[in-house]
Order: structure tokens, then sequence, then C-alpha cells
């Protein structure tokens, strides 16, 4: 009787081993959260090696009516910011970098729900530049680390770097406590590899209450944002209309609800269909669904291939507008 | 024997894998406050420094409110805080509860530091330890007791180390085109709550001097003003419905006064009326509220870095460094030499 009882324990040991053995393995900023000081010195260190590299990336743009912040993607010259500090495309910019060298740049594309926004210097460069990780590469309780202009652009101040953790992720959004402030908006957020995981977009009153453009927003749409296209509210307002509410998952976009007397609710859309291709392009995030939608007309007749529990289908619908 | 190191496996298990399971459960839902850069989990990683700087750290308290923090220095029981947060305090609160009357030693106008001592029988109060030099590097973590005195709050050190330049005294007005012609200034607007407004200035009262001295000229008006500091009084004569009145104005501070106008101030909650002329400053981003200043700044070592001195806005803090405090207080406290010391191995 005693025997199997102690060969159960043995297989748990064993196996808790190994779980041990991979913790050890881990670095600090991979931990659940950081157990000692040994932990909190080794994630000072790697921020530490990580500023001087990515801050030359940095650039505070003299925006309309008020700076912003952005971050140079490529030795040409591309930016990533927010779309409310570009504001339209087309728009004649001046930005500058943390060295204080100051250049001139236009405005390219982005999106209104999101906040993404791109420049593009005109000068050809090299520039100094950072890199984007793999899509969805970023989670929930990784470190990170915001850099910015809060109160715009100061050479006595220097660079302002502020540390958190992803509180949340959500369709178009990344919630963490890296704290921000105007003037930070467009600034780029690093994950502990140094590269950009999001773009500082808005905050609210508590001090865990930042927002930012994940990253997964201009990767999804990046054609759309450089080819000079600004999706704004106005577009989706009067753009095609499909009617249903998604959610973003591996297989595909989910549909929550469908909208009673709309296109998706005609063509007989039901909850948990899973969209899978759009005109035989795959789309599997929320906002290139609104903009793929909204760039077309009411009455526009698009192809939807969509699965039903385990059968995969596909239908012709015409799109409606947003005020029937 | 074997027996039981087997048992010890099991608890080991248990306690490491199941977090770790739930971890994976929650990867959609957010971050529990817990593990946060200021939840209590990363809070306890700081280890033992956390809790002398919690019982090394007092709450100022005014009328039963606190008004700032105080850092212990010795074990006589004195404190410094931040001169012009703690008017009128009579009493300091300990971690555990614990009261003392105050009394106040000294004040440093230039720095906005202020000595108190604890009044009490006690022999020997905890106090902080003092790093030496001003070493700390860019990026660096830093921590500072909480207003309650029982949790700290984290963040890290960014910006230049830097002197602030002198804000001069404001009256909460927006004046009119040079009054050449209508025989004086014309206030255009007056700022709600401000100095003029206090003062009984209104939209359309006509500048004409300004102590004594006859205006012409906006600036001129900006010129004396400024140079003054908040708190100074400045008499006014003006031209309302073509009658001359004297009016004497209390100025105030232009980080406050203009707060309702920057929506970065808006967005930041209250900051400290004096953030500027400090000739040297250490810049961090502690989430602490305006009553959060005049407590100690800790580095990792969990040694005293500075005090913080001014909550500026939302992602930033000044604390002033420990080598710029350390020359005033040894002037006026002999016996510190001994505290200061301490630390150095």
């Amino acid at each position: 009787m005693p025997l199997p009882f102690q060969r159960i324990l043995l297989t748990f040991f064993f196996s808790g081993v190994i779980g041990f053995s991979e913790v050890v393995d881990q670095q600090a900023w991979e931990k659940k959260v950081p157990e000692n000081r040994a932990d909190l010195a080794a994630i000072q260190a790697r921020l530490q090696e990580l500023i001087p590299v990515t801050q030359k990336a940095l650039v505070s743009i003299e925006a309309n009516d008020g700076a912003g912040s952005g971050v140079i993607v490529s030795p040409d010259g591309l930016i990533l910011s927010a779309a409310h500090v570009i504001g339209r495309t087309g728009v004649n910019m001046e930005v500058r970098l943390l060295d204080g060298r100051r250049t001139n740049a236009v405005s390219l594309g982005g999106s209104e729900i999101s906040d993404a926004g791109m420049l593009q210097i005109k000068e050809p460069g090299p520039w100094p530049y950072v890199k984007i990780p793999k899509l969805h590469s970023s989670k929930v309780g990784d470190w990170c680390f915001g850099l910015g202009h809060p109160g715009g652009f100061d050479i006595e101040r220097g660079l302002v770097v502020r540390i958190g953790r992803i509180i949340e992720k959500k369709d178009e959004t990344m919630q963490t406590d890296s704290r921000l402030l105007g003037g930070d908006s467009g600034g780029p957020l690093f994950n502990f590899e140094g590269k950009v995981i999001a773009i500082h977009s808005r905050i609210s009153n508590e001090p865990d209450q930042n927002f930012h453009v994940p990253i997964e927003s201009f990767q999804e749409n990046w054609e759309f944002f450089r080819e000079q296209d600004l999706l704004t509210f106005e577009n989706i307002e009067q753009g095609g209309f499909l009617g249903i509410a998604c959610e973003e998952s591996d297989q595909g976009l989910v549909i929550q609800s469908v909208i009673p007397g709309t296109a998706a609710e005609k063509a007989g859309f039901q909850e948990n269909d899973i969209i899978l291709k759009i005109d035989d392009e795959v789309i599997r995030n929320r906002e290139k669904l609104t903009i793929f939608i909204s760039g077309k007309e009411p009455e526009d007749e698009i192809k939807i291939e969509y699965q039903r529990q385990m059968s995969t289908a596909t239908l012709k619908l015409k799109l409606g507008s947003r005020f029937e | 024997m074997h027996f039981n190191l087997i048992h010890i496996a099991l608890l080991f298990f248990v306690t490491w894998n199941t977090p770790a399971f739930c971890e994976d459960q929650s990867q959609t839902n957010s971050l529990e406050p817990a593990f946060r850069l200021n939840g209590i989990k990363t809070q306890d990683a700081f280890g033992p420094g956390k809790s002398k700087a919690l019982l090394s750290t007092v709450r100022l308290m005014r009328n039963n409110k606190l008004i700032a923090l105080g850092t212990l220095i010795n074990a006589d029981g004195y404190i410094i805080t931040k001169a012009s947060s703690c008017v009128g305090a009579r009493e300091a609160t300990m971690h555990n509860g614990e009261s003392f009357p105050l009394k106040i030693r000294k004040r440093f106008e230039e720095i906005d530091l202020a000595l108190y001592q604890l009044i009490s029988q006690q022999v020997e109060f905890d106090c902080v330890e003092w790093e030496e030099g001003n070493q700390t590097s860019p990026a660096s973590w830093v921590f500072s007791p909480y207003l309650g005195l029982q949790e700290i709050r984290i963040g890290i050190t960014s910006g230049n180390p830097r002197t602030i330049g002198r804000e001069g005294g404001v009256m909460g007005v927006m004046l009119g085109r040079d009054g050449k012609e209508n025989g004086g200034i014309e206030i255009n607007e007056v700022v709600p709550q401000a100095a003029a407004d206090r003062a009984g200035l209104l939209a359309q009262d006509l500048i004409l001097s300004v102590d004594g001295r006859r205006v012409l000229r906006k600036n001129q008006v900006i010129q004396i003003v400024s140079s003054k500091d908040p708190g100074d009084m400045i008499t006014l004569e003006i031209l309302r419905n073509n009658k001359k009145k004297q009016l004497k104005v209390t100025l105030g501070h232009n980080s406050v006064t203009f707060e309702l106008f920057n929506r970065n101030l808006q967005m930041s909650g209250p900051v400290s009326k004096r953030k500027d002329n400090f000739p040297l400053i250490l810049q961090h981003d502690l989430p602490l509220p305006k009553e959060g200043m005049g407590g100690p700044l800790f580095n990792l070592k969990g040694k005293c870095i500075g005090i913080n001195i001014a909550r500026v806005d939302r992602v930033s803090t000044f604390a002033l460094p420990a080598e710029t405090i350390k020359p005033y207080l040894k002037k006026w406290l002999p016996t510190l030499d001994k505290t200061l010391s301490k630390g150095i191995p």
C-alpha cells in the first residue's frame, strides 16, 4: 500500500527537479516577479545596456500644435508614431534626434482606431534605427521601457526613461505601468531585447493607466499605413458596413455578435462563426478588417470565407451602410 | 529520513508549479496588481532595504492631515523634510503608528529643506544610511516609502542631474496690449482662484503702477512681478470705472497658477508648489503625490541617495542629492558627523 504512494511522489519529485532547473536558466526579467535584489540588479543592468542603443532611434516631432515623439525603424528613415501626432497624411514636419540633429519628414498613413501613424524622413540616411520583433511576441507581464519627450524636447534634461510591465494586451490597445505624459505620444515602448513592441498613445488618471498602440497594428497594416492612407473615424462612418463584432483568435476572427438588420445578418452569419479570408486575403486582425471594409463603398460586393463548427464555406454579400 | 526528503520535494513542487500553471491560464487577462512595477511582490524583492526605509521615515501631520514625509537622519530623532510643504507641522507619526511632538530647528530656504526634532525620551531612533558620493547612474532602481509607511514606491532615475533655475512669482492675469493710449495696461483675463483673483482684481482693470513705479508696457509689469518670489506682496495702482484704486497682491507660484491651462498638469494631479530654484537635482519617476515629498530616496542597496523635494508632473519627481544636503547638515548639527559617516566600510 505505501509503495505505489511513494512512487507517485517520486514521479512528482523528478518533474519538480526539471521544473526547477528551468527556473534557474531564466533571465531575471523573464520571471513572474523579481525575487531578490540580484534579480533587480540584473534587470537594471539589462536596461542600462539597452538604452544607449535604443535612444539613437528616438525622435521628437514638431507637429501641428504641439510636440510628439516617434521612433525610426529602418535605415532609410521610416518613423513609427501616433495618428494623433501626424494628424493627416502628406504634412511636412520637423523631426529632431536626441543628439540635436534636425531633419524634415512627411506624414504617411495610420489608423485612428489604434492611433498608429507613420512618417518618412526625406533625407536618404542611413539613419539609426531599431528593430521590430516577430508578430505576437509580447505578452502580459513582460518587462518593458518607454522612451519619449514628456512635455517636449529638453536638451538639458536629456532622455527620460520609464520602466514597467505589460498589464493588459487586448485588441488594438496595450496597457502598461510605464508612465507617460503629453509629448510622449508616438514614442516607443521597448521589450528587454531592445525591440519596439508598442507606440505611446494616451493616458488616464491612475499611474497604471498608460495606453500604447501594439506593434501588431503596424505589422498587420504595414502596406496600408505606408502607402499614405490614414483611416479616420469619418472614413469608417462613410465606408461600407458589415455589421459584426469580433475577437481575434489563432484560427481567425471569431464573431461575437451580429447586429440585426445589417449585411452580415442578411447573409446569415452567426455568433462563433470564424472569418478566415475576405476576397481571398487572410484577415486575422480586427483593425485590418475595419480598414478593408471601410475602404469599400456601401453596395460593394465582397467574398467571405468562413468556418462554422468543423466546416468551411464561402459566400458573397453586398455591404450596407452604417446609417441604414 | 528518505520519506521526509520526498515530502519536502512534493511541497516544493506544489508551491513552485501551481503559480506557473495559473500564469498560463491568465495570459489573456490583466497582470495582477501584486506583480506590477509597484506591486507588493516587486516591493518585496528589495528585501531588508524596504523595511529599513519604512522605519527611517515619518509622517508629518497638521490638524490630523498628512502634509509631508520626513527623513530620520540620526538616532536623536532629527528629521529633514521639504520646508515649503511642512509649514505648521506639529506632530510626526511613525511606521508603527506612534506619534511624537515636533520642534523646528532650522530652515534652509535655498534648498527648501527644514530640520526638525522629534521630542521623545526614547533613546535611539532608526535613521537612514547615506550613500557616499554622487554616483547614481541613469536608469538605476530607486525607491521611497509611500504615504502610509507600509509600502514603498519603485521607479528609476532618469534625465540628467542638473540645476533647476528660479521661477518668479505670478499674479495670475492675462495682460492686454501695451497701454500708451488708454493710460494703463488692461487686464484681459483673471485666472480663477489665483493671486490676482484673491486680491480682487477684475478683467478690464487698467494697471497704472506696480510698487509705485509707473508702467506703460506689458513687459515692465512682467519684469517687476517675476523679479519677486512667490509669497511676496506687491502694490498695484489700478483704474476701474475711471476711479483710481490701490490693491495688494500676494504673488503665487507659476506652476500652480496656470495649472488650469496646462493639459499635462491636469493629467498629473496636484504638483508641489515649489519645484524650482535648486542647485542640483536627481530626476526619477516614482508615483508619489505631493504629500509624499520630504521623504528619503534609496538606491537598490538601501542607501539614502537624496530627499524627494518636488513633484513636478506625472512622470517626474526631483530629489535633492545627499551630497548637496550634507554640507548644510554638518554646519548645523555637529553630532551628525557620526551618522553621516555611517555606511563607510
